[in-house]
């Protein structure tokens, strides 16, 4: 659709759709350790998660890279960034992933997005006044 | 409707160990492969290429807790087709959509086992095909060129003389129930 008045020249319209243009895929997730036992810090987060990896899709999942950008011990919530093409592994990876040093375990991934200013809020836990 | 499509594999086993041309069986060399795969591409990787040295396909991942093994009616067939133990000749089939993932794996076998005895040998993979007729005369052709490449780098004359006796003494014969003959036989070892 053009923009253009009477009596203008026609400019060009172009638009312009970009699939899948994103670099890197954001998560928020968090672990759940129903016992109340020790937590793990930053660097046991990463290990766990690299065993997930490793688990389900052997050496070349272990080997994939990820990054935790944010990590809380009192909450256990992490933002996780992974190559766009290495989406499905990781996520794949942390459903199955059962079990921390023999204790249950399970991921919740919250929220996930190409952008990570979209993890910025989270509608779900909008309260309305 | 879609056909299950396939791909085969043919790769040759290299050791510098003559014994290892003893363990070259489909038992073996299949849990060989397999575990390989395991290591490389996790249970994923293993169910995808759902290679069986048995006559039953596995289901469950072999190293979670409570390994189910549950034989299904529909059987699947041994993954490994053709072996030459003579030659270090081994054919695998595999899916088409996951042949990437077994020719990925098989650089990481690193020895053959059998009979509590490891011996170390790597996998060279010649050919991916799409059936086992194409492997077959592309195997025909490679046996070919490596005899006369033998015969070329023959040390001795006796060993010239033996060899250059048997290319010539190579015949094909008309089997009756199969087409012609695998390949001309490596006489020598």
């Amino acid at each position: 659709r053009s923009p253009a008045g009477r009596g203008m020249a026609a400019a060009a319209f172009e638009r312009r759709v970009l699939r899948r243009a994103a670099e890197h895929h954001y998560l928020r997730v968090r672990l759940e350790l129903p016992d109340g036992g020790a937590r793990p810090n930053a660097a046991q987060f990463k290990q766990l998660v690299v065993t997930a990896l490793r688990e389900l899709h052997g050496e070349v999942g272990a080997a994939l890279p990820f990054d935790v950008l944010t990590y809380e011990e009192k909450t256990l919530s992490a933002i996780l960034r992974v190559i766009s093409s290495g989406l499905v592994k990781l996520w794949s990876a942390l459903t199955l992933l059962g079990f921390y040093q023999n204790r249950r375990c399970a991921f919740r991934v919250l929220q996930t997005s190409p952008f990570l200013l979209a993890l910025s809020g989270n509608s779900r836990e909008l309260v309305l006044d | 409707h879609a056909a299950l499509s396939r791909r085969y594999v043919l790769c040759e086993v290299v050791s510098e160990d003559p014994r290892c041309r003893q363990c070259i069986e489909d038992r073996a060399l299949g849990l060989a492969v397999r575990d390989a795969i395991a290591r490389v591409h996790g249970d994923y990787g293993l169910a995808c290429c759902s290679i069986s040295f048995t006559g039953a396909g596995e289901a469950g991942s072999p190293g979670g807790a409570g390994s189910l093994r549950v034989r299904s009616p529909v059987r699947v067939s041994p993954a490994v087709k053709y072996l030459n133990a003579y030659t270090g000749t081994v054919l695998l089939r595999c899916r088409k959509d996951s042949y990437r993932l077994l020719c990925s794996a098989l650089p990481f076998v690193r020895y053959l086992e059998s009979r509590a005895q490891r011996y170390p040998c790597f996998l060279n993979t010649l050919h991916v095909g799409g059936t086992i007729r194409t492997c077959q005369k592309f195997l025909i052709q490679y046996n070919r060129t490596q005899l006369l490449r033998l015969l070329h780098n023959c040390t001795n004359e006796e060993e010239r003389q033996c060899i250059q006796k048997s290319l010539l003494s190579c015949s094909l014969t008309e089997e009756q129930s199969q087409s012609g003959d695998e390949e001309e036989d490596d006489g020598t070892e």
